[in-house]
């Protein structure tokens, strides 16, 4: 089950998270095997692993394309293999996953996450489509032994943001957009003070959406725990710049240590 | 102190329900793969109404300039204790009418037409474009545009165009360019006459007329109904009304509205929501257009053409042809997905009345409180008068929303 945080929790964990999204099986294993090799604890703390699905709706359009070649990539032992890598260096995994693509096969999914060692899941369709299953769903996630870690949105109510946050003591995924990759205006620091307000104390990351150092730095000021990237690390993937990606972290980890 | 000034009436912020709604509002969905539909909006409407699209805020503060805006075109509007209904109907209760049909343009459109405008105007785009069902909404585009100094063109659904003919005027009057829709202005118009050169038209089309014409010539559109941001917008006739019954030391126990896409309704109920007291809600529906009995909710488009992304919603499809009755504002296929989940969740009823009901009921309107109510409207009467007359419901205090006057579309009563 969730444990309770410790009040204190801010205050010991200064340092702001830096997490890395990949759609495994995107572009090609070797790639991956390449940016992998590049991930270290000096600049990153999280990597989020998104399992190729056939219909992932709450995406934008640059990450529904990853799925799209992930479908016909992946091997299940490719991607153990790169877990294995980052566990070893003292990343935490966590999955992306739609609850669609897991709900009716009898929890094997999540246990297979828990024996590869990942830590939660993010579940970005629940409290959408499958709000009536949710608290099920969470307790499903706790019996496996994994975080929960729940995603919100603008759109998500007050109400639902205490009541789903109470359930769990893990970290809160804040998406800013309504899909990854997508760039609609939003009221950055407002978003990020608002959250804080409503379940306050808790580590808070954001994603979908972020482009910019700027932006990064202003959801900083205004408390956010970390960021999570994304789309913005496709294009990298895509021409197989294993430089430019390394510098991408190091810059990044610059930008979130104040620097 | 509570006054009933118009400074006092008209409230400083809109309010937004979505923090508020029982359950996550669904995000928009895009209609194809490898394309945003969603980011395609950033170059389709105001980035201002945008924001004001996915915000988080519940309160929105309704810019000094927009407020000037509203007081010179009759804000506050009235609301007036129906007593003459009341006797009419030997109603033991209390019934009173917010009246939108008081602003210039006649209707409740102008309220939020003015602030996008404001927006777009900011923005410093080329001109505003707009669809229109029964002219309502255009009519209130043309003088928001003309407000600010903005050209404005307006796709009017073809069969509307037709009947009636004073509604092309006004616009024209109030400086917009008027096309039957659709159109040979736009590819998609071309399209559709191609199939057939008399086709009859339909809001889905001429929001998609209007929406490809905003994208080729860097126009801004507006949007009518449906969308948070215009809910949010219309959010100032139920803050107003709460205000004015305050004065009164009234509290309602039911509140009644039409639903075409959802804006005057949901403007008018939501700002009661956050009181969790018992109200009845009661959105009335065309029976031709039954969105919420026969209706699915579902994603669906929002125009036929499928630019813009799908909504969770009440929908008939986005294809639905409705039968060609007066009430033009209540043909569009769907219902704001924070109306469509109000109303999944039980928080709000349905009502559906048929056009001989709404017949009678703008007359026995017009008959006692001298209002001769838009088609629309007189769905909400229809309702409130069906409301009044069930036992279990006396001695009740029912507030109606009435969106609009229809003077301008007497036609309906020519067979008489
Ligand atoms: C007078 C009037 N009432 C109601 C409507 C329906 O729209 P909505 O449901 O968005 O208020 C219209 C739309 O054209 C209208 O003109």
């Amino acid at each position: 089950m969730g444990s309770l945080i410790s009040p204190f929790s801010r205050m010991i964990k200064m340092r702001k998270n830096l997490i890395l999204y990949f759609t495994l099986g995107f572009p090609d294993q070797g790639t991956l095997e390449s940016f992998s090799r590049r991930i270290s604890q000096d600049e990153v703390d999280y990597v989020e692993f998104g399992f190729p699905s056939g219909n992932p709706v709450y995406d934008g359009p640059k990450i529904r394309g990853t799925h799209k070649t992930a479908m016909s990539n992946y091997r299940p032992e490719d991607g153990e293999k790169l877990f294995r890598d980052l566990l070893g260096k003292g990343i935490k995994l966590y999955s992306l996953t739609y609850y669609r693509d897991i709900r009716d096969d009898g929890g094997k999914f999540l246990s297979y996450l828990k024996r590869e060692g990942f830590s939660g899941i993010i579940v970005p369709d629940l409290l959408v489509d499958y709000s009536d299953s949710a608290f099920s769903a969470i307790g499903r996630i706790h019996e496996a032994g994994l975080d929960f870690i729940p995603f919100f949105n603008p759109s998500t109510p007050d109400r639902i943001i205490k009541e789903i946050s109470s359930k769990t003591g893990s970290w809160i995924y804040y998406g800013l957009q309504p899909s990854t990759g997508i760039n609609v205006p939003f009221d950055t620091g407002e978003v990020a003070e608002r959250i804080n307000e409503l379940v306050p104390g808790r580590e808070i990351n954001f994603g979908f959406g972020i482009r910019n150092n700027d932006q990064v730095r202003e959801l900083v000021s205004y408390g956010a725990s970390g960021v999570a990237i994304g789309t913005a690390l496709i294009e990298m993937l895509s021409s197989g710049d294993e430089e430019a990606f390394y510098s991408y972290l190091k810059e990044m980890r610059g930008v979130l240590d104040g620097k | 102190m509570i006054t009933s000034q118009a400074e006092d009436v008209i409230p400083d912020s809109w309010y937004n329900i979505v923090p508020d709604l029982p359950e996550q509002l669904a995000p928009p969905r895009d209609n194809t793969e490898d394309f945003s539909s969603i980011e395609l909006l950033n170059r389709i409407i105001p980035k201002e109404v945008l924001r004001q699209e996915f915000t988080f805020k519940k309160f929105q503060k309704i810019p000094e300039e927009v407020a000037e805006a509203y007081r010179q075109i009759g804000r506050p509007t009235p609301l007036v204790r129906a007593r003459n209904l009341e006797k009419f109907l030997g109603y033991k209760g209390k019934i009173f009418f917010k009246y939108e049909g008081a602003t210039v343009t006649g209707s409740h459109k102008i309220n939020t037409a003015i602030p996008q405008a404001y927006y777009a105007a900011q923005e410093g785009v080329n001109g505003i474009v707009t669809e229109t069902g029964a002219g309502q909404w255009g009519t209130a585009t043309a003088l928001a545009s003309s407000l600010y100094g903005m050209p404005s063109k307006v796709f009017m659904v073809g069969i509307s165009y037709r009947q009636k003919p004073l509604r092309k005027k006004i616009m024209g009057i109030y400086g917009a360019q008027v096309f039957a829709s659709p159109s040979s202005e736009t590819k998609f118009g071309r399209e559709m006459l191609g199939k057939d050169p008399d086709h009859p038209g339909s809001l889905g089309i001429a929001i998609s007329e209007a929406v490809e014409y905003a994208l080729e010539n860097d126009y801004r559109y507006l949007l009518g109904s449906v969308m948070n941001s215009v809910l949010t917008h219309q959010s100032i006739i139920g803050l107003e009304t709460k205000k004015q019954l305050e004065v009164l030391g009234e509290y309602p126990d039911a509140l009644i509205g039409c639903v075409g896409g959802g804006s005057n309704f949901g403007g008018f109920t939501y700002p009661f929501i956050p009181d969790s007291r018992e109200i009845d809600m009661i959105a009335s529906t065309a029976s031709e257009v039954p969105k919420f009995g026969k209706g699915e909710f579902k994603y669906d488009l929002l125009d036929t053409a499928g630019i813009l992304p799908s909504m969770k919603m009440y929908s008939l499809g986005a294809d639905f042809v409705p039968p060609p009755i007066y009430a033009g504002g209540l043909r569009y296929h769907a219902a704001a997905p924070s109306l469509s989940l109000l109303m999944q969740k039980g928080k709000i009823k349905h009502d559906e009345a048929d056009e001989p009901a709404v017949k009678d009921a703008l007359r026995v309107f017009s008959k006692t409180q001298g209002i001769v109510a838009a088609p629309e409207s007189g769905h909400a009467i229809a309702s409130a008068i069906k409301y009044a007359k069930e036992s279990s419901n006396s001695g009740k205090t029912i507030v109606l929303n009435v969106s609009g006057h229809g003077l301008l579309d007497l036609s309906i009563f020519k067979d008489d």
